[in-house]
């Protein structure tokens, strides 16, 4: 219990990547990258002027520029897309874009007053970059900075983020793992896993409002 | 004093049995959960009790004792483990941080009146957690399988037997005051009491969040206790293509 909570308390602060602020010089253009945008995502989310659905409209077009959910969305459906129509995974891939905005919007008030510094990058293959951070808390004075990285892939000529790992938990891993204990309890049903998606979307939308 | 080491006996006969059965590598995208059914089943008994009990004792705890003192409870309870931490740096053959344990020890000891404070990290000594499930991984015990243990959560048969060894080998077991045994109990269930009191909120919107929480959990779990095997390293070539 105490080893799943530790874990479980490290990954709730994981959404926090995309709103907590840099205090770093980032040396690589991926380095760069991830501070540059986590320095956008907080001026979004800290402004004052418009509205709450404006802010919010803003922070969408933010997330779909920074991140490829196209990607992250066929990865987490992993070997279920073999066989699918293409109804069902278009429908899934709409249905987790507005999951995974909810979800990310539903948690910025806890987590906005943290800084994170970039401390380096490796490269896992040609375009393929993990960028090492670190979050800090300044409410919790005198505590253990966590670590974060960020997989960057470089798309062409556009970097994208596809995951997030906080204290060794990869985010989009960890959906996947999820999706697919969802398909083998409902027969491998898409539908099934789009409607399902689509009712805790609307519910983490009735809470931000 | 004595009358623990049948049970470290017993612990350390099962480790030697595990060793001896290791298992290869886990296939990619196999939960490692051949009774997935029992052990949700058994998930969902805990989530009862813990509405039921500790959840709701942990909220009461958040809201009537003052955050200062929550944090020296909670310094005390980090403090008083890393003798364990140091004892598992050892057996992983790991002196550096061995070291690294000792000195926190010493300093949170001193200066931070008996462990009640951490200047430690204030001081810049990193803190690291060990155990002896941990230094069973590190021996070349595989994770698999996954299970779920009653009242206590996700574990596996490595980490069921380091948790039995760790609280067997407790250098505080073998300190015998007035009522002891009440003490080491107390301590226990403290612990997963500031441990659940301190994420009841992040519970609370995984367990709202999720489309599976029981596969969220094991999810967590396993990549959690991965990444706390390899102290936080990341093996970047394992990771899946996307």
């Amino acid at each position: 219990m105490s080893r799943i909570t530790s874990a479980l308390g490290f990954l709730g602060l994981a959404v926090v990547l995309l709103f907590a602020a840099p205090a770093a010089n980032a040396a690589s253009p991926a380095e760069s990258f991830v501070q540059t945008n986590i320095d956008k995502g907080l001026q979004i989310l800290n402004g004052r002027s418009g509205s709450s659905a404006q802010r919010t409209a803003q922070f969408q077009s933010f997330l779909e520029s920074l991140t490829d959910i196209g990607r992250i969305a066929k990865f987490t459906l992993g070997n279920a897309r073999r066989g699918a129509s293409d109804a069902d995974v278009a429908s899934f891939n709409a249905a987790f874009k507005s999951y995974a905005q909810a979800v990310y919007q539903s948690r910025l008030s806890a987590y906005t007053n943290q800084t994170l510094k970039v401390t380096g990058s490796t490269e896992r293959a040609p375009g393929d970059i993990i960028v090492k951070t670190t979050l800090v808390d300044p409410s919790q004075s005198g505590q253990q900075p966590l670590e974060v990285d960020f997989r960057v892939l470089t798309d062409g000529a556009r970097m994208v983020v596809v995951d997030v790992s906080i204290a060794g938990v990869w985010l989009a891993i960890e959906e996947r793992d999820q999706f697919q204990a969802f398909l083998a309890q409902h027969n491998n049903s898409i539908p099934a896993l789009v409607a399902h998606l689509n009712q805790l979307t609307a519910q983490l939308r009735q809470k931000i409002q | 004093m004595w009358g623990r080491f049948p049970l470290l006996a017993t612990a350390l006969g099962l480790v030697l049995a595990g060793c001896a059965g290791v298992p290869g590598a886990p296939k990619p995208g196999d939960p490692g959960d051949p009774d997935e059914a029992t052990n949700r089943e058994i998930f969902s008994t805990n989530q009862v009790l813990d509405r039921m009990f500790l959840g709701r004792t942990a909220r009461a705890y958040n809201a009537t004792v003052p955050g200062f003192v929550r944090d020296r409870i909670h310094d005390l309870i980090v403090n008083l483990d890393l003798p364990d931490t140091f004892a598992n740096d050892v057996l992983q053959g790991e002196p550096k941080r061995a070291a690294q344990t000792l000195s926190r020890l010493a300093v949170n000891a001193i200066i931070g009146l008996g462990g009640l404070f951490d200047p430690a990290t204030r001081f810049d000594m990193p803190f690291h957690d060990e155990d002896f499930g941990q230094t069973l991984a590190v021996w070349g015990m595989s994770r698999d399988p996954y299970v779920v243990l009653p009242v206590l959560g996700p574990s596996s048969p490595r980490d069921t037997i380091g948790l039995l060894v760790d609280v067997g080998a407790d250098p505080l077991n073998f300190i015998h005051f007035k009522q002891h045994l009440w003490w080491q109990a107390g301590r226990e269930y403290m612990k997963v009491l500031d441990l659940r009191a301190r994420n009841i909120r992040t519970l609370d919107d995984i367990e709202r969040n999720s489309v599976d929480y029981y596969a969220s959990m094991r999810s967590l779990y396993r990549q959690h206790r991965d990444s706390e095997v390899r102290n936080g390293k990341e093996e970047v070539e394992k990771l899946p293509d996307f």
